[in-house]
């Protein structure tokens, strides 16, 4: 049986997470959606996913916070993070660099496609 | 001296104006922002018919959604020139029909609200167009921060030795593992908070349930628990009470 590569999606919006896997997983990959932080973690724990979609704002812990908490731990601090938010404009470059984040998705900008494009340039290295 | 005072009462008033405007825009633009995916997604010839007639009823509830905003918005605009008749609503009832009304909004996010019921009713001097108005917003608020499958509890009940009525609704949220907890607590005074902690909010909701409350010669609150948040508001329970 094939193997998917799995990519972790951390939205509260279940309409708009729901959205991002329907596109994620018709493109061969595995989307593994979790609405909060501490939800994330224990996903990333579990399936070791290529990359991670992260929301800014989460119920209780900010994806900032999360940000943080994987930037602490060596195994976890290079997995790729796209954000994907509806304040894209909060983020220069200078933050992006900092975070570890590859890219920037502004939710009512993006196309549905966007993310998968910036996963398969991720996986192409 | 006086013009001064004027021109820092201007840029107050210019502040507080624009600090409504950002939090008004930020609010609206996630159901704008989802509904634009919700139609590309629709116009994909690769997505099936049956999926399509999903994303459309989406759009729907996603587009009520955002006029209730807009319409609580324009509410709170008017709620100085107009006058909102109180008279004594039967909470039970308004309850009733609220969670009624949200029930495609309860199925969509696969959630459950139950009304805790009551014995005897309870009666408060209210507008129930405004009343109405808080409930739902407590009840969206908490749809969205649910995050497992205890469905969310609306209570009633009479405080302050039977002068208000309490109308509380209570979400259970994810519970944090205590050393997790703590970390994060630590960690969230050092990095940049979001304009509010709660999900899709900017505290907009709270603003005009607030104002709706006030209108009323209520008031709103909130109760963090571990688990979850309990929203409140608290009105005049109505005289009629007692010959029930």
């Amino acid at each position: 049986m094939k193997k998917h590569k799995k990519i972790i999606i951390v939205d509260d919006d279940q309409l708009f997470a729901g959205l991002l896997k329907r596109s994620i997983d018709r493109a061969g990959f595995r989307g593994i959606i979790t609405a909060n932080a501490t939800d994330a973690i224990d996903a990333i724990d579990d399936h070791s996913p290529i990359a991670i979609i992260l929301d800014v704002y989460l119920p209780g812990v900010n994806g900032i916070a999360l940000l943080h908490e994987l930037r602490g731990h060596g195994d976890l601090s290079s997995i790729p993070v796209i954000l994907c938010t509806n304040s894209a404009q909060l983020f220069d470059e200078q933050t992006m660099y900092a975070y570890g984040i590859i890219a920037v998705l502004d939710k009512a900008t993006m196309l549905p496609g966007d993310a998968v494009s910036l996963i398969k340039e991720v996986c192409h290295g | 001296m006086n013009v001064d005072r004027g021109k820092q009462c201007d840029a107050s008033i210019n502040s507080s104006v624009s600090s409504s405007v950002v939090a008004a825009s930020h609010e609206l633009k996630s159901p704008l922002a989802l509904i634009r995916q919700l139609s590309l997604s629709i116009a994909d010839n690769h997505t099936p018919d049956d999926e399509k007639q999903k994303l459309a009823e989406q759009i729907t509830l996603t587009t009520e959604r955002a006029i209730r905003l807009t319409n609580g918005l324009t509410q709170v605009s008017r709620l100085q020139k107009d006058f909102f008749e109180l008279e004594p609503v039967n909470i039970m009832r308004v309850c009733q029909e609220v969670t009624d009304e949200l029930f495609p909004f309860f199925e969509q996010y696969n959630v459950s609200v139950r009304v805790r019921p009551r014995s005897r009713s309870l009666l408060a001097l209210a507008n129930s167009d405004l009343l109405k108005n808080i409930i739902i917003n407590f009840i969206e608020n908490a749809v969205h921060y649910s995050a497992n499958s205890k469905p969310i509890e609306v209570k009633m009940s009479l405080i302050e030795k039977g002068k208000k009525v309490r109308i509380s609704i209570r979400d259970y949220g994810p519970t944090l593992r205590k050393g997790f907890w703590r970390q994060l607590r630590k960690q969230l005074g050092s990095v940049p908070q979001p304009i509010s902690s709660r999900p899709m909010s900017s505290g907009l909701g709270l603003y005009i349930s607030g104002q709706f409350a006030e209108a009323m010669d209520g008031r709103i609150g909130m109760t963090r628990h571990r688990d979850g948040a309990t929203f409140y508001v608290d009105i005049v329970a109505s005289q009629q009470l007692a010959l029930l």
